[in-house]
């Protein structure tokens, strides 16, 4: 599979309060997955598969996992950090302003739209893997499992 | 429904179902011996002879609407007679890839041309009653595959994707096999030329779907029809065959989900038409239009085999009408919506509507429908043999002094019935759901058919060519085939007869079709 069409930019805030882009990881390698804490489906089974993929991966992997949301009226750093240190520590939250996260998501060409419940958002569930030098590098659908993720990554990051 | 047809049943190749259930195992791609039919032969000519048309001669194609902006375009006609070919190589006679491939690649030539493709400089500035409130964020474009018009670009990859999956091919593949290229010497300045190839086609339009949701992609800005979304479903489907992966899957899982919130079909239990991209509100089918079920169906069929056929019978019920007003002689019609009036003008479109019903019949299997719809046309809609092809010409004529339709447009005449006459049940679903191997490509063929030479079976049986041949008097041609990947030592027989055929050489003896064994 080539590398994903996309610009893959960012200028975001991290769960912790600081300013963050592409930049900011350089030297490792970013997986990157869109969301929103509240989502009920997809970003639990996303975040929990690509849990798995990183176990399957091994510590110490140069991997940075960031978790980028579609929702940044809710998902302030506070929100996303408590989130995630709850159940997917190894994820970086990112959120921003409503203009820089839809900057952002076009970046990635992800699409977001609140749905008829105001409590949904409908988003791509793609997962993104930048290289050290944050260019694309590869891409995983929804359907992709963790064994297959876990397998390609391997043969980008420890390669 | 409608009572048994009086009129004798055409003669089919091949075995057909009369049920639309799908409990069994699928039944296409039998082969049984079946040797097409004169009527079927004759649409395969016509095809062949619309493609041998120099550039820009759209003689026999050219409909009631301005500049190819609507239903019987240029486009459409040229890409069904690319999938008609396709299923007939699949289903009928897969031992002939000499005789379907060139044709394929001459229509994916025209439809590159400028005249097939120009219209989207204008149509991508919007201004329709669905647009009109966008135009200020639009502009002109002229990269006629960019942004939007899937109406045209799906086209552009299923074909240029069906032609490489069926011959085992990567012709476009290359850099720039699909380059839409535009000059005029009395206006516009230096060339358009946009490059692109099947796979970076297949690339531009996934990313396409992936930034709208899965939802679709629009064709006039601001409208993602159901029905122009399948082409590119199914261009997914061959370039995972071609590439591995799992894109069509894919699309069709995010799909789903997108049209959940909408419904597939409407309240009245028709295909919804579109949604609008920025209000996401839905056009259901209203009035109904025939060609809106019956395109969708006859295309999400593929993926989605036993949805279409449940809807079906209720669906299609409320489209045909007995084809004689003074009592029922067996024949079918198909009763088109009233013209619509929009901004106070008159619509005037080819709904293409007799043809997309019978093609759906077709695909559906409903054998008697199909005949009865065939019947009707047969009588009515003045069927045409020049140069050995059979056509129903347009006529723009509502109906006979009887009051029984005779309007027809070029789609239908030239494309549409063909197809229909040349599919089998569920042919569509059979090329998307069991596609050939890479055996298939090691069997023994004809790999060259010369354009004077008929052919009306082609097919392996435990590994020996069977084929039947004749020389067509109406066209030009040296009357030769050319045999290929024939096993060590292989005998052709002509009638029985052992010939020589130098380098898998054979000609082909006029007068009477004769039968060709090729075996070991």
């Amino acid at each position: 599979m080539s590398a994903p069409p996309i610009r893959a930019t960012y200028a975001l805030v991290d769960h912790h309060g600081s300013a963050v882009t592409e930049a900011t990881y350089r030297g490792s390698w970013q997986l990157v997955q869109f969301g929103f804490t509240h989502c009920r489906v997809v970003c639990p089974r996303a975040l929990a598969k690509l849990d798995e993929a990183l176990d399957l991966l091994g510590d110490g992997s140069p991997v940075v996992a960031l978790y980028v949301t579609v929702d940044p009226e809710r998902d302030t750093p506070e929100v996303m950090r408590a989130f995630l240190a709850a159940d997917h520590p190894r994820f970086t939250g990112l959120t921003g302003s409503a203009a820089q996260t839809r900057d952002a998501a076009a970046a990635f060409r992800v699409f977001a739209r609140r749905g008829a419940d105001p409590d949904e958002i409908r988003h791509t569930a793609i997962t993104y893997l930048l290289d050290p030098d944050g260019r694309p590098a590869h891409h995983w659908p929804d359907t992709a499992d963790a064994a297959t993720i876990a397998a390609d990554l391997a043969g980008y990051v420890l390669a | 429904m409608l009572g048994p047809a009086p009129v004798p049943a055409p003669p089919h190749a091949g075995s057909r179902n009369a049920v639309t259930g799908h409990d069994g195992p699928p039944t296409v791609g039998q082969m049984s011996g079946a040797v097409l039919d004169r009527e079927q032969l004759g649409h395969l000519r016509h095809w062949d002879n619309l493609s041998r048309q120099w550039p820009n001669d759209w003689s026999l194609m050219q409909g009631k609407g301005t500049s190819q902006d609507d239903f019987g375009g240029y486009r459409f006609q040229l890409a069904y007679m690319v999938y008609g070919l396709a299923l007939t190589h699949r289903h009928r006679l897969p031992a002939a890839p000499g005789l379907f491939r060139p044709t394929m690649q001459r229509l994916i030539e025209k439809l590159l041309l400028p005249e097939v493709w120009l219209y989207w400089r204008d149509v991508s500035r919007g201004g329709a009653v669905f647009n009109a409130h966008l135009v200020d964020q639009l502009h002109e474009e002229w990269d006629p595959v960019v942004r939007d018009n899937i109406m045209y670009s799906a086209y552009v990859q299923s074909c240029a994707l069906l032609h490489d999956h069926l011959f085992a091919e990567d012709r476009y593949a290359a850099p720039g096999a699909l380059t839409f290229r535009h000059w005029s010497f009395f206006w516009g300045g230096g060339e358009k030329r946009f490059s692109y190839d099947r796979d970076s086609l297949t690339e531009h339009l996934y990313w396409q779907m992936v930034e709208n949701g899965y939802l679709g992609v629009a064709c006039e800005p601001n409208c993602v029809f159901q029905i122009c979304n399948q082409p590119a479903i199914l261009g997914f489907r061959l370039h995972d065959l071609i590439h591995g992966g799992s894109r069509a899957d894919e699309v069709i899982a995010g799909y789903e989900k997108a049209w959940a919130d909408f419904g597939r079909l409407d309240e009245n239990g028709h295909y919804a038409m579109m949604v609008l991209e920025d209000s996401r509100a839905v056009r259901p089918n209203e009035a109904p239009s025939p060609w809106v079920d019956a395109w969708c169906g006859a295309l999400m069929t593929m993926w989605n085999r036993d949805f279409v056929h449940r809807h079906y019978p209720c669906q299609v019920a409320a489209f045909l009408v007995p084809g004689d007003v003074s009592g029922d002689d067996g024949t079918l019609s198909v009763r088109s919506a009233p013209t619509r009036e929009v901004m106070g003008q008159t619509l005037v479109t080819d709904t293409c509507d007799t043809g997309w019903v019978s093609a759906w019949a077709s695909e559906m299997g409903d054998r008697d429908t199909l005949d009865r719809l065939l019947a009707h046309v047969d009588r009515r809609m003045n069927p045409t043999w020049r140069d050995g092809g059979l056509y129903y010409p347009r006529n723009d004529t509502p109906t006979d002094a009887h009051g029984r339709r005779t309007d027809i447009e070029p789609m239908t005449g030239n494309v549409l019935l063909g197809y229909a006459r040349l599919n089998v049940p569920d042919g569509l679903w059979g090329l998307y759901q069991r596609p050939w191997g890479p055996e298939h490509h090691t069997e023994p063929a004809l790999v060259e058919v010369d354009r004077d030479v008929e052919v009306s079976r082609a097919e392996v049986v435990d590994g020996v060519l069977h084929a039947r041949l004749r020389r067509e008097t109406a066209v030009p041609g040296e009357g030769r085939v050319v045999l290929g990947r024939l096993p060590e030592g292989a005998r052709v027989r002509l009638d029985g007869v052992e010939v020589a055929a130098p380098g898998g050489v054979v000609d082909v003896p006029g007068g009477p079709a004769v039968d060709l064994v090729a075996a070991p």
